[in-house]
């Protein structure tokens, strides 16, 4: 990758796609006039918060207590317990509709416009944090506004 | 050392397992989807006797049984610090010397993980008499009545091999950090 996108461009994009989920989702449920997908928009954004978490608090556990291995172990810990909600808030999400299809609740149209949605706005957060996460940890002074 | 650890292990595995460093976090998510597919296959069942159900056959607290013992035993299997039983399992071996308190220590751990694999066996095998007695016995075996004790069945098995994988991929990087410290 040789061209540099700035970041102004990134946020812009990144936006617009994730208004593009909550825009299915919220038209999957308008549509047809039965609001029970608006909570797999509940559930992906719950979804990162977990795995963000945890993962700093292991940070923090490797590198101060970093000769103390049981100290290490219990951040290990913490940092499985955040990656085991991500993984069941993130299949969660996927299953909601699916299971609400099964159940005559919402129709198909329905359900593959809120699974879409959800995935999109799921995968657009990702891709926020994995962009945004190396620039701001080369400039801390910059860093100490937004933690 | 490390052939001394090589043959101290616990099961004599003729293939290795794959233990690079994202096998764990790998496997912790996977763990993770297993256990949401189980509850959702389960509430699937509860919402269709809800929702969409045709027969006068219902699910009621009983069909929560299994699936909140399945879940108590997870909790209780994947809770136990599993460094206190490899310990023991060394210990006793060479160093029997090794004190009263972590004997003790490691006789609890064992007689709750005992209590936890009780959990989670007593689940599934609950779920399926749920599914005997309550579906198959009253001659509910068309399918979407008989669905529901299915799903039943089915999630509290999906939470069984949720904490297999769970248990799978803790002891496979405890084995990887400890040919890295040796």
């Amino acid at each position: 990758m040789q061209f540099k996108v700035s970041p102004l461009t990134k946020i812009i994009s990144l936006s617009g796609f994730l208004a593009l989920g909550f825009l299915l989702v919220i038209l999957s449920c308008a549509l047809f006039h039965n609001y029970y997908p608006l909570y797999d928009i509940l559930i992906f954004l719950l979804a990162p918060i977990p795995n963000s978490i945890f993962q700093n608090r292991s940070d923090y556990g490797s590198s101060s207590f970093m000769n103390d291995s049981l100290d290490g172990n219990s951040g290990q810990g913490a940092s499985d317990f955040g990656y085991f909600c991500t993984g069941m808030l993130v299949t969660s999400g996927l299953t909601l509709p699916l299971v609400l299809y099964h159940c005559q609740l919402i129709n198909s149209v329905s359900c593959a416009m809120s699974i879409s949605g959800g995935l999109i706005i799921y995968s657009s957060i990702v891709i926020f944090s994995w962009f945004f996460h190396s620039s701001w940890n080369e400039d801390d002074s910059n860093d100490a506004l937004f933690t | 050392m490390d052939s001394h650890q090589e043959s101290n292990r616990l099961f004599r595995i003729p293939f290795k397992i794959p233990s690079f460093h994202g096998v764990r976090t790998l496997g912790v998510y996977i763990s993770g989807m297993f256990y949401a597919l189980g509850f959702w296959v389960f509430l699937d069942s509860v919402l269709y006797s809800k929702h969409a159900n045709a027969s006068d056959v219902h699910v009621t607290f009983i069909d929560w049984i299994p699936f909140l013992c399945s879940t108590l035993g997870m909790l209780i299997v994947n809770s136990i610090e599993k460094s206190r039983l490899i310990n023991l399992e060394g210990g006793n071996g060479f160093m029997s010397g090794s004190g009263d308190m972590d004997s003790a220590m490691a006789w609890q751990a064992r007689s709750i993980l005992f209590c936890g694999f009780a959990l989670l066996a007593g689940g599934l095998s609950g779920s399926i008499v749920v599914l005997i007695i309550k579906f198959l016995i009253k001659d509910y075996t068309t399918y979407p009545t008989v669905g529901m004790g299915i799903n039943n069945v089915l999630g509290n098995i999906f939470i069984l091999i949720s904490c297999i994988i769970l248990w799978i991929a803790q002891n496979v990087e405890d084995e990887y950090s400890y040919s890295l410290t040796i």
